[in-house]
């Protein structure tokens, strides 16, 4: 009777449990927390918070190499590629590129924003991470969930989970960490320009879109197009307006379907071993400067097209050049109406919006050429 | 006859005026919500509400009229 | 601790920022490029169709 009370014991997690175990229970708390009564990107963050606490239940071995159940998620989804490109076949399906058709010069806002993730990538370098890690960490600028996991799980994928966490955070805090970047780099007279028309877009125009931009990127960026080849997909599919059933499938059940092993994935990678070390703190540090100075870029960016614009563009809808779509757009036009209650930018925050999500891709596919 | 049109597509959140009512140059009028964000449009002139030419719930597109104002 | 190869960081970091742009700058130039194609091609079919439709109408009087 006391033997096998005692065997209880000592094959229970109890025993193997670490004080690291529990600062990482404390982190999935927060983010529990912060997911649940905050609502910071929810279906994402639940799923991750998860993946942490479970993960740090000793002796479960869900991450075990070839056993864990966990580990299978991972594997086949992540560190094979598959998730990621998968979640842009469904952003794809959701993603209206009319305002950038109507106003292709904000393609440029949306690489404007990338030279930020290149001075994070110089900065990282200068803060003693390798180069492969300083990819992953500059990347984050991007502000891309998918695009970041993408690049980091080829270039350093024991940094998978912190420059995940951070991507995601730094997306759900746009309205706070934006603003201040907008009015430090705007005069008032700036932000109360009041943008000329768009253009209406025709349903060929919308068709042909994704056709010549699979294309175009593909053929220059070769390593671009798990990513890209899925999102124009996802985006004919919508544009096309034949295959709905298809659309509905990559934008509902198939996203949400994934987004689950995503998160709990990403979650289940971050063990006290891997996660409880100075070099985090650095990824998320970095990460906000990353954040910041895309910002920036897409800030002056903008201020530079001016020079040359006789339609002068408001600079704000550069600072939507980052890809966080929809908020640093929603962002743009919060900024924009403060500043003239009549400036409506949503839907020219739109166009580098989109833009950017496909800069990001390429920035990413060019640093996977330069250090994969 | 001046008319409040919609500057951005996106579905009509609340109306906050009824026909017959004044209204001055600023006020709130209409709440429409696009990208899951309330974005309220403003009276461009004063004058009284002689038609809403939306309810709530609609969906419309840039350059509806929402309002004719007399 | 490694080496830092900086000459391979100015490379990724010159490279990546020109490369961005480029491709960028090039979408915008097909991007264009496509639409001016669709609105001549668009608008030739619309003239078409404004004109066909009063000669069916002729044709029909006649019969």
């Amino acid at each position: 009777m006391f033997d096998i009370l005692r065997e209880l014991i000592f094959t229970s997690g109890f025993v193997s449990l670490s004080g690291g175990n529990i600062i990482m229970w404390m982190i999935s708390f927060v983010l529990l927390y912060l997911a649940i009564k905050k609502q910071y990107e929810p279906l994402l963050l639940l799923p991750i918070a998860f993946g942490i606490l479970v993960v740090n239940l000793p002796l479960t071995f869900l991450m075990d190499p070839e056993h864990g159940l966990i580990w299978f998620f991972y594997h086949y989804g992540i560190e094979l590629d598959i998730i990621p490109p998968l979640i842009f076949l469904g952003l794809g399906a959701m993603i209206d590129f009319g305002p950038l058709i109507a106003n292709p010069k904000t393609l440029l806002l949306g690489a404007g924003a990338q030279a930020g993730l290149y001075v994070t990538f110089f900065a990282a370098v200068l803060f003693g991470f390798d180069l492969q890690e300083a990819g992953s960490i500059a990347i984050i600028g991007g502000a891309d969930g998918p695009t970041t996991i993408y690049l980091t799980s080829k270039l350093a994928p024991h940094l998978l989970g912190a420059t995940a966490v951070s991507a995601y955070a730094y997306m759900a805090l746009v309205p706070i960490i934006q603003p201040p970047m907008m009015k430090l780099l705007t005069t008032d007279a700036e932000r109360k320009i009041v943008m000329t028309k768009l253009r209406p877009v025709s349903k060929l125009q919308k068709i042909c879109f994704p056709i010549v931009t699979a294309m175009t990127i593909m053929l220059v960026v070769p390593p671009a197009a798990p990513l890209i080849s899925m999102l124009m997909l996802g985006n004919l599919f919508k544009e096309s307006g034949v295959v709905e059933r298809l659309t509905n499938a990559a934008s509902n059940e198939l996203m949400n379907v994934v987004t689950i092993f995503l998160g709990l994935s990403i979650g289940a990678t971050m063990t006290a071993a891997t996660f409880l070390s100075p070099k985090v703190l650095f990824i998320f540090f970095l990460g906000l400067f990353a954040f910041a100075i895309s910002t920036g870029a897409g800030l002056l960016m903008a201020k530079f097209m001016n020079l040359f614009l006789k339609d002068k563009i408001n600079p704000l809808i550069g600072a939507a050049g980052v890809s966080a779509v929809p908020m640093a757009a929603r962002c743009v036009h919060k900024v924009g109406s403060e500043a003239n209650r009549r400036n409506y930018l949503l839907m020219y925050a739109m166009g580098p919006n989109v833009a950017g999500v496909i800069g990001t891709v390429v920035a990413a596919a060019i640093l996977l050429k330069n250090l994969g | 006859m001046p008319e409040l049109i919609a500057p951005i597509a996106g579905n009509v959140w609340k109306v906050l005026v009824a026909v017959g009512d004044k209204v001055e140059l600023d006020d709130e009028l209409v709440i429409l919500e696009a990208l899951k964000m309330e974005t309220p449009i403003y009276c461009d002139d004063a004058g009284t509400v002689t038609e809403i030419k939306v309810k709530e719930g609609d969906a419309v597109n840039e350059e509806d009229v929402l309002i004719v104002i007399d | 601790m490694m080496e830092t190869d900086w000459s391979k960081v100015l490379e990724v970091f010159g490279s990546g920022i020109i490369g961005v742009f480029l491709v960028m700058f090039l979408l915008q130039i097909l991007t264009q490029l496509s639409t001016r194609i669709i609105d001549f091609v668009e608008n030739k079919n619309k003239d078409k169709t404004l004109v066909s439709v009063p000669q069916e109408a002729v044709a029909k009087e006649k019969a």
